[in-house]
């Protein structure tokens, strides 16, 4: 069983802190890019069953009604299982009656929206504009078109920002009643318009005050902390997402999309033109034992659950403890060990990475 | 060469009064090198000494010239022109009869023109000033003869004028040499004595001594005695420096050369010492000999911990060739392995730890330097203590002695108040002052060496807009409330970080280096305790607080690889990086702190 992630790197704006790979969205180039899809998914797939199909971008939802249909008709050929999680990203200003007819007569089962912050000063920042009237409108629309899973992404600690703002973001995310929400302190990384504009990161004090009152917040609401940056009402959680996570394997289609397929993690060109062409090849790298562990690792303790222990050591054949220095992790309490699964401990998972680095 | 017609001499100046521009004209015009053969400032042979412009190691050149008929035979003894080197310097005056002290046209007298000269005269020779560099533009020529003739007390007609550089006035000066410095005088009867004055060594030869014979003849092949070491060798070469080397199958006295024995270790032959023979020997040896005992300690450490070995052969060449150089192992719990070394100085300390960075290519951590105390501890016990983790508890200390120095400041007098507000911010007890000219004055304090060890020059070079120049002699040992303050790390010492100082230097001292390490050392899981404390009291305190945030906010599966080099980097850095107290050290840390001063 794989998952699937499809790359439509097309936008209709930019956001400034965005740092995929997205380009203007242009009729000409996206029906050429959705002919290449085609062609890859025809050369690459090998007939397995599909748990997930994830559809992301840059923005799917800056394509037509007509190239999406298109989209869904060629990947009719993913042998779909009985319960596969099909996840379309949408901005909220794309979601329209026809969108949402065309997404649900191919059966998508979920929606991702990146709505961020209702904060004007936050938006402004972001390079993005909603209104929360807006936002409280599509979401009626949306379930009234039958969609049950409905994930919204947050970002906090962006420059500036304040902790009565998280609140009051939170307490209006929180009206909308999503099923899922995704919640990221906003990274500046190179090459954004964010970091050309020498935009600097939010205080860490700051940061984790907002993020552990967004965890205690959402789960005094009833989600579930279920990974460091997402939560989900029960039975909600995605389960595209935890294919990563549980280092399982996926294909990745489309432009700088990766995958990890075997021994080998992959990741296509980041050239447009390039991929047209069928010139796919980006890089790839071919995993041995103890980096398929080290990756198992540094992914399953992101889960708040953990690492399955027995059936780490079943998959590698290699005691745990052997392998990592677990004793003195566990004995500081920086690790738990709780029927059977091995996790981070709560107070330590956003300083998580201070552990990795001792493990890996 | 008849023996009378012999003249022993050295060159004596302050730094960059052109010494050894002037030694490099001897040479040319006594025919000892063609022009074409020099390298300019032949008897600097180490790069280092050429591009510091001094001279670290002696040697000694045998030139021939002949005047009014007769052939003469000059024997150039090179000096050290640091104040590091002075006992050295002494014993190569010791085997001179005569010095030419060499003063800048342009600068007149400076510190180390004093203190050369002081040598000079404690070793009875007879002086001729010259005034060099007498083409500079800026010359004043006129000046500075006045304070040759107020200060130092020479004549009118005996201040000789050159130029090193141009050639006018060296064959004057050579024949100067030769009518005002008395040849040696000659003993070739009786017990052989002769002086050792430098010593190096030779790969193929093994140490080869730079002596002058005082009385008696060392043949070839002679059965030697060195005196104060008590240990016999046989003569296996002698020679001459021209400067290249002739072999020679004896020196008579007054002569000037090497000698070689199959001897291995240069510490075998000691500076000062005096040469014998085994079966013939003399009563008394010649005076003046001290051993040699390095005044300033510090730990030098691998920056990188596996290069401990390759540091320690690097120490192992450097003492084949430097007497002076003493060295033990030394372990610290936050720089790991390395040694603790004696130098005669801030400048040998220099010099040593450069050229193993340059010359082998490791690069070291040096601890802060530390003199040698004398501790009398209550049960009337006296310890000489070279590092502060050989510091005694404080309960068991009666009192602490310091080496004091006596200083030559010379500068314009305008700034006298900057000189004597620095003096006394270290510590300095005023002695006198004296005008050299007009608007010059030598500044006279005791002051300790530890304060100068600790940033002395930088501060006297910033006081003074690099106006003054500075020299010194050690004065003894003077009681003072010295206390020797931790640094902790979440409650454990950085024993690399412990210093001997002065009580009412602690506090500032302790408040810089806590407020430092709080700045360099990365936040952790928990919160960090930094304290300076004497004994059991904390004089400084800072928190680094626990780290808040260190993830990877998103993970998804593109940036799965390159999340995983993120966390490689960060996983290397902390390999880099030293535990102390269950704290990790980033090793810039300590390099920050120990070579950098407030």
């Amino acid at each position: 069983m794989k998952a699937v992630y499809i790359h439509i790197p097309f936008c209709k704006s930019i956001c400034s802190y965005c740092d995929f790979c997205k380009v203007f969205y242009y009729p000409k180039w996206s029906y050429a890019y959705l002919k290449a899809l085609k062609e890859e998914i025809d050369d690459v797939y090998m007939g397995e069953e599909v748990q997930s199909i994830y559809i992301g971008g840059g923005t799917p939802s800056s394509l037509s009604c007509k190239e999406i249909d298109y989209l869904f008709y060629f990947i009719k050929k993913f042998k779909r299982a009985s319960f596969c999680e099909v996840t379309f990203e949408c901005n909220l200003e794309d979601i329209t009656d026809d969108l949402l007819k065309v997404l649900k007569k191919n059966k998508v089962n979920r929606l991702s929206i990146g709505i961020e912050s209702f904060q004007d000063q936050n938006l402004c920042l972001l390079g993005r504009n909603h209104s929360f009237q807006d936002a409280k409108e599509k979401m009626k629309k949306i379930r009234s078109y039958g969609f049950s899973n409905v994930n919204l992404d947050l970002i906090y600690a962006i420059s500036k920002e304040s902790l009565k703002m998280v609140k009051d973001d939170l307490r209006l995310f929180l009206k909308l009643k999503p099923d899922h929400i995704s919640t990221y302190s906003l990274m500046i990384e190179p090459h954004t318009i964010l970091a050309h504009q020498h935009i600097k990161p939010i205080q860490e004090e700051i940061d984790r005050k907002m993020y552990d009152t967004i965890c205690a917040t959402l789960k005094r609401k009833g989600y579930l902390h279920y990974e460091v940056s997402n939560f989900a009402k029960k039975g909600k959680e995605s389960r595209h997402n935890l294919t990563y996570w549980n280092n399982e394997e996926y294909y990745g289609f489309g432009l700088s999309a990766s995958g990890y397929l075997g021994n080998v993690r992959y990741t296509n060109t980041k050239n447009l033109f390039a991929y047209l062409k069928g010139n796919r090849k980006g890089e790839s790298q071919i995993l041995d034992q103890k980096e398929k562990m080290d990756h198992e690792v540094m992914l399953g303790l992101r889960k708040l659950k953990g690492i399955n222990v027995a059936e780490f050591e079943k998959k590698y054949q290699i005691k745990m403890s052997d392998a990592y220095p677990l004793t003195p992790l566990l004995k500081q309490k920086d690790l738990t060990l709780k029927k059977g699964y091995l996790a981070i401990s709560d107070d330590k998972i956003y300083v998580m990475n201070e552990i990795l680095a001792k493990m890996i | 060469m008849k023996q009378k017609n012999i003249r022993n001499f050295s060159i004596i100046a302050h730094i960059d009064h052109g010494k050894s521009t002037l030694a490099d004209r001897i040479l040319e015009i006594t025919g000892a090198l063609e022009k074409r053969e020099m390298v300019s400032q032949v008897l600097d042979s180490m790069d280092l000494e050429r591009e510091r412009g001094i001279t670290i190691k002696l040697n000694a050149v045998s030139l021939t010239y002949s005047y009014q008929n007769e052939e003469y035979l000059l024997n150039l003894i090179d000096t050290p022109g640091h104040v590091d080197f002075s006992y050295e310097v002494s014993r190569s005056l010791a085997a001179c009869e005569g010095a030419v002290l060499v003063v800048d046209a342009a600068q007149g007298i400076e510190a180390q023109t004093l203190a050369n000269l002081y040598l000079a005269m404690a070793q009875d020779l007879k002086i001729i000033p010259v005034i060099n560099k007498i083409d500079l533009p800026n010359a004043n020529i006129s000046k500075v003869k006045e304070e040759l003739k107020r200060v130092l007390g020479f004549q009118e007609e005996e201040i000789l004028l050159c130029s090193g550089k141009t050639g006018v006035g060296v064959k004057e000066l050579i024949e100067a040499i030769i009518r005002v410095i008395p040849p040696p005088k000659i003993n070739n009867d009786g017990p052989l004595r002769a002086l050792i004055f430098d010593s190096y060594f030779d790969p193929y030869k093994g140490v080869v001594g730079l002596i002058k014979v005082e009385d008696g003849i060392l043949k070839k092949k002679d059965e030697i005695l060195l005196m104060a070491n008590d240990t016999s060798y046989q003569v296996s070469e002698i020679g001459i420096h021209t400067p290249k080397e002739m072999q020679k199958e004896e020196l008579k006295s007054g002569e000037v050369g090497y000698f070689c024995a199959q001897i291995k270790e240069i510490s075998s032959i000691q500076v000062g010492d005096t040469i014998t023979h085994k079966d013939y020997p003399a009563s008394t040896p010649i005076h003046g000999y001290q051993k040699m005992k390095p005044m300033v300690y510090s730990g030098i450490f691998p920056v990188e911990p596996n290069r401990y070995e390759m540091l320690k052969e690097a120490f192992e060449k450097l003492k084949l060739n430097d007497a002076a150089l003493t060295i033990e192992p030394e372990t610290s719990d936050a720089l790991g392995f390395g040694f603790r070394v004696g130098f005669l100085g801030l400048l040998h300390m220099d010099i040593i730890t450069t050229r193993i960075e340059r010359e082998f290519s490791i690069p070291v951590i040096a601890t802060s330097p530390s003199v040698v105390y004398k501790v009398t501890l209550t049960s009337g016990e006296l310890l000489l203590i070279d590092s502060p983790n050989k510091m005694p508890e404080p309960v068991k200390i009666k009192k602490i002695e310091e080496p004091f120095i006596y200083t030559n400041i010379i500068v314009p007098s305008e700034y006298i108040g900057s000189i004597m507000e620095l003096c006394q911010k270290k510590r300095g007890i005023y002695k006198s002052l004296e005008y050299i000219e007009e608007k010059r004055v030598n500044i006279h304090y005791e002051i300790p060496l530890s304060e100068i060890v600790y940033d002395f020059f930088d501060k006297l070079k910033s006081y003074t807009k690099g106006y003054a120049s500075f020299d010194y002699e050690l004065c003894g040992y003077q009681e003072s409330h010295l206390v020797k303050m931790n640094i902790l790390l979440n409650g454990e010492v950085v024993d690399a970080l412990s210093v001997i100082i002065h009580k009412d230097f602690a506090y500032q001292r302790g408040k810089i280096i806590v407020e430092k390490l709080k700045e360099l050392i990365p936040r952790q899981m928990f919160q960090i305790p930094i304290q300076a404390v004497i004994g059991s009291k904390v004089i400084a305190r800072e928190n680094i607080s626990a780290l808040r945030k260190n993830v990877l906010a998103k993970c998804y599966g593109g940036d799965v690889s390159r999340k995983r080099k993120l966390l490689e980097k960060q996983k290397e850095g902390k390999k880099r990086m030293k535990t102390i107290g269950s704290v990790d050290v980033p090793q810039e840390a300590f390099l920050s702190i120990l070579s950098s001063e407030e």
